[in-house]
């Protein structure tokens, strides 16, 4: 096969249906893109060139193309409304504010369309400059666990797919939605195609399509879309050739997007739970990660209109319940006589919507597992940050509905309000206001034992992990934060000493610990601030830093407000334990732990690097007492929407 | 069999230690400077931080096992000495062939030598704003 000569006949490579592609997901696509795959005749015309077999090496001409000077062909089709503005209007119909990508042939009709498109040339999606692929997924990560809503990547062919794919992967674990579109451009170098693009990674995406039409393409990135967003949630792929991208549209018109429809509870559920918090003397929220700021706000309504602590993984990872709200805590009293689990388990009743696993058995060609090969294993909360120990520990009990809480809580709402009485309302305002000095003396009470314990070396140098986190609140208290890198690694001190107030107050950990995720997160999170008034704080291990730093580029050419702050313990230390710990049981010393495990010899200046991609930056800063100042330098630069970059010489741990 | 016996020995290091408060702490022989060395050499900062601060403080934590130089010796000798399944971030063991005595003893006085570090709240103004701010503000969805 791979021999062919490119005169012979060649056989239609491209199936009806691509195989594995997931059959709920594909006939779902079909259902709703029926009229879509009728093959409009200019794009039929168009097919036989575009769908066939060419298993040739790439032609003198094109590697020509891709590594030297040559100018595009000019025998390009030239069209008047090409079929990739449109796919640009039904990205802009979706609100999709950003494109992150790293330029590459196979999608250069969408990539001319973002830049040109309308009068005045387009504006949003914004096409944001790349440098990794594995930045542009981790960007929309950032971005996604930020806003509860998608913004795309695009890729091109089978390398942006590899590229790009840790992230993915990460990106999946988490069940962060997101759009990812790959070019793909069969006439052009054929490495760069495959039949199946999406197969290398089908295990760890949501749905893919792969549409034939313009029309049907359309249809497929809004489906992409509502798939992204209805859970379980996760990344998306949609697959679109070049000869879409540059068909003539003539006058095919987009028809609007339906946004997806996430179902609750069914009523008579929502009133049995309405009517028990009711009959409670002291109902409980257990709180999870929610899908998006709506499910926050409506599980806070909840709390208030019943008088119900609740408890909060926002310290964890993102769409939290507000830490310093005052129902949030354990309350005036800890034995609660029901207990309602939103997105967390081990409540009487607890709605939890349907995680990755439960695609598994429908898309896991490697067989991953994510976890559910262990007979007893609870997904953690998406984006949660694992706890070293108690990760995939968990067990349900009670009675656990595979439902979405975000949905489900409006109805409860709505059956507990028909309920409440006046009587039961100055009871409840009364159950409130107990709750609110209890959960305050509860908060301070650990504050202070917190600091008591993050001042223990305080003054030493090199700067404690502690202290730099310590030093960091008093300076965006009062400003509007998001701290987007992981902080296992660095202590994650933020839990004991920062409030956690809004859905997006700290996004989590990397997915699947996979390093190099930080920067990237980062910089997409960034993306969601830097028009909402709001900025990033980024403590960026310097490991994580080395693997795609590009996107300090990124964070400069886009005027982001993104602060880093390094937690420089010069080496990837995490391994430099585990390597030691082995040499120790192994009875051979840990003098040679560091093989392979440290970053000095020499050291790497990363303030010096941040300035080569044009980013302010100062440090290394090995003295405590500097630091103060320098952050306060980092936050002023920030807020005027400049990102900035200090290098903290820190404890390991 | 022998993690058995070592568990034991340790166990019975651990109520002699127990019994040897803060105050009857053993003498130091070895040279701190020279444990300094072999401290950083030897990555003991990687848990312990390069002052002891970090993951497992060592600063006059009143650990029995630093009791005395031969406690903490014995500590060093027996501790985890079976290749576990998955990796972890334990103490590994030492044995004398990889610390000899006399390097045991000086990062033994090493650590015994390092500074507490635990300024008063009050003196650190970065502290006390945490905590009045905590105090003073109002949560504001
Ligand atoms: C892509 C990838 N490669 C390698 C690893 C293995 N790994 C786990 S932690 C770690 C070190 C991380 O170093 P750094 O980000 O500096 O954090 P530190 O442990 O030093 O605080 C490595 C390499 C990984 N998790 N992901
Ligand atoms: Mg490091």
């Amino acid at each position: 096969m791979s021999n062919d000569h490119p005169d012979q006949p060649k056989t239609p490579v491209v199936p009806e249906t691509v195989p594995n592609a997931g059959r709920r997901g594909f006939l779902k696509g079909a259902a709703t893109g029926a009229a879509a795959l009728a093959v409009s005749p200019v794009a039929k015309a168009q097919q036989p060139s575009s769908y066939q077999a060419s298993f040739t090496a790439p032609s003198y001409q094109q590697i020509q193309r891709d590594t030297g000077l040559v100018e595009p062909p000019t025998e390009d089709r030239s069209v008047v409304r090409p079929g990739s503005d449109l796919m640009v209007q039904a990205l802009k119909d979706m609100g999709i504010e950003f494109v992150a990508s790293n330029n590459g042939s196979s999608f250069e009709g969408i990539q001319e369309s973002i830049a040109n498109y309308g009068t005045p040339p387009n504006h949003m999606p914004e096409y944001i400059t790349a440098l990794h692929e594995e930045s542009s997924v981790d960007m929309a990560n950032g971005y996604a666990k930020a806003e509860g809503k998608p913004m795309a990547a695009m890729l091109h062919g089978t390398l942006g797919i590899q590229h790009a794919s840790m992230a993915i992967f990460q990106a999946y674990n988490t069940g962060t939605p997101m759009i990812l579109i790959v070019g793909r451009d069969e006439g052009f170098i054929q490495a760069h195609t495959a039949n199946d693009m999406v197969g290398m990674i089908r295990s760890f995406t949501k749905w893919d399509s792969h549409p034939k039409t313009l029309p049907g393409c359309i249809d497929a990135l809004h489906e992409a879309y509502r798939q992204a967003v209805t859970p379980p949630t996760g990344p998306t792929v949609i697959v679109i050739d070049m000869e879409l991208q540059k068909e003539e549209a003539r006058d095919f018109q987009v028809p609007p997007f339906r946004p997806a429809k996430i179902g609750g509870v069914d009523n008579a559920t929502a009133r049995d739970i309405a009517r028990a918090l009711f009959n409670a003397n002291n109902p409980r929220l257990k709180t999870g990660m929610f899908r998006t700021p709506d499910g926050v706000q409506a599980a806070v309504q909840l709390a208030e209109l019943i008088g119900a602590s609740a408890s909060t993984t926002a310290m964890g990872g993102p769409m939290g319940f507000p830490q310093r709200h005052p129902l949030c805590g354990p309350g005036a009293d800890t034995s609660y006589d029901y207990e309602l689990g939103l997105e967390s388990g081990s409540a009487n009743i607890s709605l939890r919507r349907p995680g990755i696993t439960s695609l598994t058995a429908e898309r896991d060609v490697m067989g991953i597992g994510f976890g559910s090969l262990r007979a007893d294993y609870v997904a953690a909360p998406p984006g949660s940050e694992p706890t070293p120990g108690s990760q995939n520990q968990q067990q349900n009990r009670g009675t656990v509905l595979t439902v979405d809480a975000e949905a489900s809580i409006p109805l409860i709402i709505a059956e507990l309000s028909k309920l409440v009485t006046p009587a039961k309302q100055a009871e409840i305002e009364r159950r409130n206001a107990r709750h609110a000095s209890a959960n305050r003396e509860d908060f301070l009470t650990n504050l202070r034992a917190a600091v008591e314990e993050k001042k223990k070396g305080w003054d030493l140098s090199p700067v404690s992990t502690a202290r730099l986190y310590a030093e960091l609140w008093p300076l965006i208290m009062n400003e509007d934060w998001c701290l987007a890198s992981p902080s296992n690694f660095s202590g994650a001190h933020h839990r004991e000493l920062w409030e956690h107030n809004k859905p997006y107050s700290f996004l989590g950990g990397q997915g699947a610990g996979g390093m190099g995720y930080g920067l990237g997160a980062s910089t997409g999170a960034a993306l969601a601030a830097r028009g909402r008034g709001r900025f990033v704080v980024n403590v960026q291990c310097d490991g994580d830093l080395n693997y795609a730093p590009g996107a300090l580029w990124t964070a400069c050419h886009h005027d982001l407000p993104m602060l880093s702050v390094m937690h420089n313990n010069r080496a990837w230390h995490q391994e430099f334990m585990f390597i030691q710990y082995l040499a120790g049981v192994r009875g051979r010393g840990t003098d040679r732990g560091h093989i392979g495990t440290v970053l000095r010899d020499p050291f790497i200046d990363y303030a010096k690097m941040a300035q080569s991609y044009g980013m302010q930056s100062e440090g290394p800063i090995e003295d405590p007492n500097l630091l103060a100042a320098a952050l306060e330098r980092g936050v002023e630069s920030v807020k005027n929407g400049k990102p900035y970059l200090i290098d903290v010489i820190t404890q390991p741990r | 069999m022998r993690t058995q016996l070592i568990r034991c020995i340790a166990l019975l290091l651990g109520v002699a230690a127990t019994a040897a408060n803060a105050q009857q702490l053993g003498p130091v022989d070895g040279d701190a400077i020279a444990g300094a060395q072999l401290y950083y050499d030897h990555g003991c900062y990687a848990c312990h931080g390069f002052s002891g601060y970090g993951r497992k403080d060592l600063n006059n934590t009143g650990s029995p096992w630093l009791a005395n130089e031969e406690i903490f010796r014995a500590f060093l000798r027996f501790r985890n000495d079976v290749a576990p399944l998955l990796p972890a971030t334990d103490m590994p063991n030492y044995p004398a062939n990889a610390l000899n005595d006399a390097m045991v003893s000086d990062i033994y006085a090493y650590v015994r030598s390092m500074p507490d570090n635990r300024p008063e709240t009050a003196d650190v103004p970065t502290l006390r704003t945490i905590l009045e701010a905590a105090e003073q503000r109002q949560y504001k969805p």
